[in-house]
């Protein structure tokens, strides 16, 4: 799993560049309205206490009914006040309500100060005047205990206020007292600095709510912020512990690994080796990277130039080198040939950050590709020529040029005749199959026209054909078709198909050749009549020494190479090879080459 | 093509074995007259002497390789024109590509049938301007 997948962003929402700006206009209303009902319980305690005294101080025989009439007045409004309270206490929905019970509450604001305002139109003409003065006080006592009260909304303050202070003032400019009329004048100038505070108080208020709210934005950001940090600290922790395990799993694997492995910076300065590196080179890694050592010294001096050079190219293309093959010094002054893959180690932003050199020891390799060589060198000489002086003087005596000689001796000097060729074809074959293999085979193409080469092959092995009493010929017409290929080679296909069909044909029988142009193809078939390719022998025919039963072998002669020579010649031109099953029994061997001048 | 037919040979070849049979092929089968010579040092000088037709010339041989005395009957006047056939082993195409290029006219492969050897020959010499 991707640990990177699961990991949150850390992006946050967009934010104005104010954090204040941010805040829920409609949360910092449910708030104000929070704190206005919860300055409610006091503001009726108060209501009752002090509507308590002035009733008290209010008690007269003469108006003792409107007294009365105003306590219940206060009374009434007070519950009704308290059951709003109560209401607002118990509601599910505080917040999307909020503008609903603001409503309700200037509703009470106002009754509450109509109350007070009545309290004083009524009763500050009808009383003594210490009981005015003492109205006065509470009118303008109560007036301003508003402003804390209601000093979240300040237009509540406003009409809570305006209904105890304005019936009072007109009362007072009204009563035909000159200084009545004077602080009648007055009271509304407290009354509008008493608004006037309200609203200041109003507006700390409101940008302490929203400062409040942006506040706890922010705090609710930073927590998620944290939490996703954490997460990723946690995820960040458990991938670094797996790049630590496969880190170590990457050194063991090189520590333990049979092939030298060193690490380079930049400048090819040893940083680190394997104990590969260490048995075959005869350095320890602590040696030489205290030594502060280059990597030329697994070079000899005189190719240090050379060296540079190819560093220089490495470092700019930053592409990994392989198959080199370079002679490299021993501590004890042997040498060993190795094959070096060289991988220059890229970060993210395409610098190179150190090299990989993975070194094997193919010294012993190089000497039996040396040894196979030789051999291969002494097989196709030494081998092949006692041969030809043996082919050769048993030729001789069999074509009785040299007189007639006794019939049983004739008889085994064909025997040691044939066997010789067929020791010389194995030979042939053997080395033309290890040069195809090892890709020394070099094949030289030219124009041929393939009916004139098919022609030439049915005459060249015409003698074959008649010791097996078969008889090559043409099936149809050939075609004077061109294609580019190995003359040598093309006919030596040839002479193994033919020779195969000969060999499995019954006596008497023809083996056809034919042509067919496929287009951009052409297609050659050799025809016989033979028992046909048995089922379990199909897949491997094109195989090493494939021989559909060993006794063929020594019947028919032949060395179970000649088709996987065939099939990898034909492959080696650019063509393919196969066989289908001849309609009433037998087998067609064919090959297809590309026409010369249609690809 | 040459107005006579190819009657007389010279063959320098160090093997005995192959000597014989190549000697008796050819003038058995091919009715040719042969002349061997075994040491290549001594060659130029046996051709000289027996004015051959034609010069076969073994490619491996001690003393002196094929190319190399090819290169050397090249200095010299009286062979110098003579149609040279390699018998070779183990000739690369890049080894007879060489051949070819200096003038060889032709070249048989080890091993030969020598039943076919006379033919092979009387083919190349046909084919000479």
């Amino acid at each position: 799993m991707n640990p990177r997948s699961a990991a949150p962003s850390l992006a946050v929402p967009p934010r104005g560049a104010d954090a204040r700006d941010s805040a829920d206009p409609k949360r910092v209303l449910a708030d104000r309205v929070e704190q206005l009902y919860s300055q409610m319980p006091l503001g009726i305690v108060a209501t009752l206490a002090i509507g308590g005294i002035a009733t008290y101080e209010l008690w007269d025989q003469r108006t003792r009914d409107l007294v009365l009439f105003w306590w219940g007045l206060v009374l009434l409004i007070t519950a009704a006040r308290a059951a709003l309270y109560f209401g607002y206490r118990n509601s599910k929905n505080k917040l999307a309500e909020a503008g609903q019970w603001l409503r309700w509450l200037g509703i009470s604001a106002l009754a509450h100060g109509v109350n007070w305002g009545f309290a004083g139109a009524v009763f500050f003409p009808s009383h003594t005047d210490e009981q005015q003065v003492f109205l006065a006080f509470l009118l303008a006592g109560i007036a301003s205990a508003g402003i804390p009260s209601y000093a979240a909304s300040w237009p509540m303050f406003a009409v809570y206020a305006a209904a105890i202070v304005l019936p009072f003032a007109y009362v007072l400019a009204t009563f035909g007292n000159r200084l009545f009329a004077e602080i009648a004048l007055l009271v509304p100038l407290f009354y509008l600095a008493n608004v006037g505070i309200a609203y200041r108080l109003n507006q700390v208020f409101y940008s302490g709510y929203r400062l409040r709210h942006a506040y706890g934005r922010l705090t609710e950001d930073y927590t998620t912020l944290n939490r996703r940090l954490e997460q990723q600290l946690v995820e960040l922790d458990e991938a670094q512990r797996q790049v630590e395990a496969s880190g170590r799993k990457l050194a063991l694997f090189a520590e333990r690994a049979p092939i030298a492995v060193l690490e380079l910076d930049n400048d090819g300065r040893i940083q680190q080796m394997n104990h590969a590196a260490e048995n075959l080179f005869g350095w320890t890694s602590n040696e030489l990277v205290e030594k502060n050592a280059s990597v030329k010294i697994l070079i000899r001096p005189e190719f240090h130039a050379e060296f540079d050079e190819q560093w220089r190219q490495l470092m700019a293309s930053r592409a990994p080198v392989a198959h080199l093959k370079i002679r490299n010094p021993r501590r004890d002054g042997l040498e060993v040939v190795c094959e070096w893959n060289v991988t220059p180690l890229v970060n993210s932003e395409g610098g190179v950050v150190g090299v990989i050199a993975q070194g094997q020891d193919i010294t012993r390799q190089m000497e039996a590709e040396q040894l196979k060589k030789e051999f291969t060198s002494t097989l196709s000489h030494e081998l092949r020529t006692p041969l030809t002086s043996i082919i050769g003087s048993l030729q001789l005596i069999n074509s009785g040029v040299l007189g007639e000689v006794d019939k049983e001796v004739a008889e085994l000097t064909g025997v040691a005749e044939r066997n010789g060729q067929r020791l010389l074809d194995l030979i042939n074959d053997i080395l033309d199959i290890e040069k195809i293999e090892s890709g020394k085979l070099t094949l030289t193409p030219e124009l041929l026209t393939l009916d004139e080469l098919v022609g030439e092959s049915l005459v060249l092995n015409k003698g074959f054909a008649e010791r097996f009493q078969v008889r090559y010929e043409p099936r149809g017409t050939l075609l004077p078709v061109q294609v580019k290929a190995d003359r040598k080679r093309l006919l030596q296909v040839m002479t193994n198909l033919l020779s195969n069909a000969a060999k499995f044909s019954p006596p008497g029988e023809a083996v056809e050749v034919s042509m067919e142009d496929l287009g951009t193809r052409v297609r050659i078939g050799v025809h016989d009549h033979g028992p046909g390719i048995p089922e379990n022998f199909r897949s491997r025919i094109f195989g090493r020494f494939a021989q559909a039963d060993s006794s063929a072998t020594r019947q028919k002669g032949g060395t179970g190479l000649g088709l996987a020579i065939c099939k990898r010649l034909i492959e080696l031109m650019d063509g393919r090879i196969g066989f289908t099953d001849r309609d009433g029994g037998g087998t067609v061997f064919f090959f297809e080459l590309p026409k010369h001048g249609t690809a | 093509m040459p107005a006579q037919p190819l009657v007389r040979i010279c063959y320098v070849e160090d093997d005995e074995d192959i000597q014989k049979i190549v000697r008796m092929t050819l003038e058995r089968i091919g009715k040719m007259t042969v002349e061997v010579v075994s040491d290549p040092l001594q060659a130029i000088e046996t051709i000289k002497r027996f004015k051959p037709e034609l010069v076969m010339l073994d490619w491996m041989m001690p003393g002196m390789d094929g190319p190399t005395l090819y290169r050397k009957m090249k200095e010299v006047p009286e062979v110098r024109d003579l149609p040279v056939v390699f018998i070779t082993a183990k000739a690369s195409p890049k080894e007879l590509d060489e051949l070819r290029a200096l003038g060889a006219a032709g070249t048989i492969s080890k091993p030969f049938a020598p039943r076919d050897l006379p033919e092979q020959l009387r083919a190349i010499w046909k084919n000479l301007p």
